[in-house]
């Protein structure tokens, strides 16, 4: 709950780099339309894998998006969260000396960091050993670079703060931005997250058996795991006061958040826990299970993660469950962007009006139980006024992010 | 551009913040184990330990200083310890050092803010080789995957303790210190935990050793070290209403971002602005606690920036926590804070200490944390 006095908080800008498209308006219309983005892998070498579909941003030309940094400095994923960044500053229509003038910072969640440096790193170690590896590319291996990135591509002064609580990283930061602008110690924060596609977690998550041959579809008897992907998405967090006397457009409020952790398996989600995390955020946002209007799910793809989800969710809403569908059948799971990725398009649905689709649902599990609705196919119209957002992550971390349509 | 920062930093609100109160400290430092003997290695200017830690990989020639002995076993058990990486046991020993000198189980309601760069550097990218090596690139062992994502340690302190408030994992690099306590003390002011375990760890590896070689970002001479800090931190007012002592109170931490040509005035007006929350005058600092010793071009840089937010000079007690563990990148900023509180232990002060902890990084990250004894509190 926020504090007596407390600030609210709006979004007003997004920012996306993604499979399914650069720039809000391009994923927004690839996700309405429940179009499938995934495809076959081309940045990594595939040979002897059985599976090789990922959300991959194909073509991606960072100084096509950046005006500042040099991208050959940086690392991939660093390069998507700056240009996230630079869109969700150009869709808030805020100019860029406005924005550097103001108590500004970001905070960006990540997975694997710079994952793909480190991939470039072990090539050469492979080929000419450890004293190979080239002065540059260590450079751009810290994973803080990633909010680094965002506040040199716009001159930010506040702080730059890279969360890497794995795949619920996005709303972490997401939730810390709220709380940096509600209690007065920022103006403008950029929240969200990146990470790069890798060979490593591919071959990871094929070894544990969670990798999908070539289709993600959550919710669906025929479901058979997640595909990896990657990207970038950010979004403007700004005080409500401060939006509406600048007469920005205003995507959504922040009503409120909350995370904790199962503290039981590194890989394996505890729904009562899940539970608890959204009754704390609910909480959290001052609502009751009946305001919701949507749940953005984690949606990874998995039968353990479908099972988890929809039982943490009944021990809340008992057999009313709100509409639940995942944009991961679309893009994929772009790990610690995953839940930005969700919030961005969550803040579309209430702007917008309509609930997101679970694309490939052709036969809801029925092991789920009754009343589960994934929104089959493609977008559906809708005015929800409450929704929320998933994002769990290995190590037990969960992370629900509430937002409601500005009034 | 530096004036800009100046500017916006004194903009901010001066509100005074709620102290948190240390209560407990466990170390894993090249000085042993505890925080008795980084105190004493730091008084007595002795070398930490200067062996490799064994790999299938052959480090640079350049000094090191690893951890001696992590008495896992006794410590936190053998029990799943088989599969976990060299970062997350030092997180976990260093956990185990400082929820024994409390009194008390932590309880559901405690949370992990750890700080890392990367993770296990060395776990990420043998991994990946493996994906090259094997016949099939998917032929990797599954139980190694999870030390490959950089809040493994994170995870596996909670699991073990049952520790089911906020677990976050912060990137922070040489900031991940000041950037944990800042975290923890929005996280428990918005109530997702009562106390917390604020830490850093960093394990030597060849891998990561090579990379400091090569990236020239080290003096030739300056060692690459390892090691792990936790502080157990809870609001001062909860420390006092239940009866624990606290070692020292944490008044501010601040941060911002300079462009490489501002940092030295980007660093200053973080650290005024710190001592402005904390109700400090810059001349009631008795201590600083240096981050940037032994990297190329950035130690003057910081000492500088001390400098000129202290009105010229150093204050009496410089303490260069690197010069007995060598480079602990993310866990550089806990240990500073560690060193602070292991020399004040042994100095017996109990009062009339005030210190300025700082970091840097050529990126741009600039931050500091302001402590002071803990007097008040017993």
């Amino acid at each position: 709950m926020p504090e007596p006095g407390a600030r609210r908080v709006v979004i007003t800008g997004l920012g996306a780099v993604s499979s399914a498209g650069i720039g809000v308006a391009d994923f927004t219309a690839s996700i309405k339309a429940g179009r499938r983005t995934t495809s076959p892998i081309a940045g990594f070498d595939t040979t002897g894998f059985p599976h090789t579909h990922a959300g991959e941003v194909h073509d991606f030309e960072p100084a096509a998006w950046l005006r500042r940094i040099e991208p050959e400095r940086w690392g991939r994923s660093a390069q998507f969260a700056a240009s996230a960044a630079r869109l969700a500053v150009a869709d808030a229509d805020l100019t860029e000396s406005a924005l550097a003038a103001a108590r500004s910072g970001s905070v960006m969640g990540t997975t694997s960091g710079e994952s793909a440096v480190i991939e470039e790193l072990v090539s050469a170690w492979a080929a000419d050993g450890l004293k190979s590896l080239g002065a540059d590319r260590v450079g751009a291996v810290p994973a803080g670079r990633i909010a680094a990135a965002v506040n040199s591509e716009l001159g930010l002064s506040g702080e730059a703060l890279t969360l890497a609580t794995a795949c619920s990283a996005s709303n972490y930061a997401l939730g810390y931005a709220y709380d940096m602008v509600a209690s007065g110690e920022a103006d403008y924060m950029l929240a969200g997250g990146a990470d790069s596609l890798n060979r490593w977690a591919h071959a990871g998550f094929y070894r544990l058996g969670a990798l999908a041959e070539e289709i993600c579809r959550p919710f669906d008897a025929d479901r058979s795991g997640i595909l990896t992907a990657e990207g970038g998405v950010a979004l403007l967090v700004e005080p409500y006061d401060r939006a509406v006397a600048r007469g920005a457009r205003i995507y959504a409020e922040v009503l409120g958040y909350s995370v904790n952790c199962d503290a039981k398996h590194m890989v394996h989600p505890d729904p009562t826990s899940i539970a608890a995390c959204i009754r704390s955020a609910h909480r959290s946002a001052g609502v009751t299970p009946e305001d919701i209007d949507y749940i953005c799910a984690h949606g990874t793809g998995t039968r353990t993660n479908d099972a988890t989800e929809v039982a943490a969710a009944r021990e809340v809403f008992g057999d009313r469950i709100p509409p639940i569908s995942s944009i991961k059948s679309m893009i994929g799971h772009t790990m610690g962007a995953a839940s930005g990725f969700g919030a961005l398009i969550c803040c579309m649905a209430l702007y917008e009006g309509f609930l997101p689709p679970t694309a490939g649902v052709e036969r809801v599990d029925p092991a789920l139980g009754p009343g589960v609705d994934p929104v089959a196919g493609a977008a559906r119209p809708a005015r929800p006024r409450v929704v929320q957002n998933h994002g769990f992550a290995f190590g037990g971390n969960n992370a629900i992010t509430i937002l409601g349509r500005a009034s | 551009m530096s004036t800009a920062i100046a500017e916006t930093a004194a903009d901010r609100p001066a509100v005074a913040v709620q102290p948190l109160a240390i209560t407990a400290v466990g170390v894993a430092t090249p000085a042993g184990l505890g925080l008795e003997a980084l105190g004493r290695a730091l008084a007595e200017g002795l070398v930490g330990h200067a062996e490799e830690v064994p790999g299938e990989e052959t480090p640079p020639p350049r000094p090191v200083r690893t951890v001696p002995d992590l008495r896992t076993a006794e410590l936190i058990g053998r029990k799943g310890v088989r599969h976990l990486d060299r970062t997350t046991q030092l997180g976990l020993v260093a956990c185990r050092l400082a929820l024994d000198s409390q009194p008390g189980p932590m309880g559901e309601r405690t949370g992990v803010v750890l700080g890392t760069s990367m993770g296990s550097i060395r776990s990420s990218s043998e991994y990946s080789m493996e994906t090259l090596r094997q016949e099939r690139p998917y032929l990797v062992n599954p139980s190694l995957f999870p030390n490959t994502v950089m809040n493994c340690a994170a995870g596996q302190i909670a699991i073990r303790h049952g520790l089911q408030g906020v677990n976050a994992t912060l990137a922070g690099g040489h900031l991940a210190g000041v950037q944990a306590l800042r975290y923890a003390r929005n996280a428990l002011r918005q109530g997702h935990a009562d106390r917390l375990l604020v830490g850093g760890v960093e394990e030597f590896s060849a891998q990561a050793a090579w990379g400091w070689h090569r990236s020239g970002a080290l003096e030739p001479e300056a060692p690459v070290g390892e090691g792990a800090a936790v502080l157990v931190v809870e609001p001062q007012a909860a420390a006092s209403a239940a009866g624990r002592a606290a070692l020292a109170r944490v008044l501010a931490c601040e941060s911002g971002f300079a462009p490489r040509d501002g940092l030295a005035e980007g660093l200053a007006a973080v650290v005024g602005a710190a001592l402005r929350r904390s109700g400090k005058d810059p001349a009631d600092v008795t201590t600083v606690s240096l981050g940037s010793t032994g990297r190329t071009g950035l130690e003057r840089v910081e000492e500088r920036a001390v400098e000129l937010a202290l009105g010229g000079a150093l204050p009496e007690q410089v303490v260069r926590v690197k010069e007995t563990v060598g480079e602990c990148f993310s866990a550089d900023g806990v240990l500073q804070i560690a060193a602070v509180l292991g020399l004040w232990q042994r100095e017996g002060r109990t009062h009339g200490g005030t210190a300025v902890v700082t970091s840097l990084s050529g990126d741009g990250l600039v931050g500091c944390a302001v402590l002071d004894t803990a007097d008040p509190l017993g």
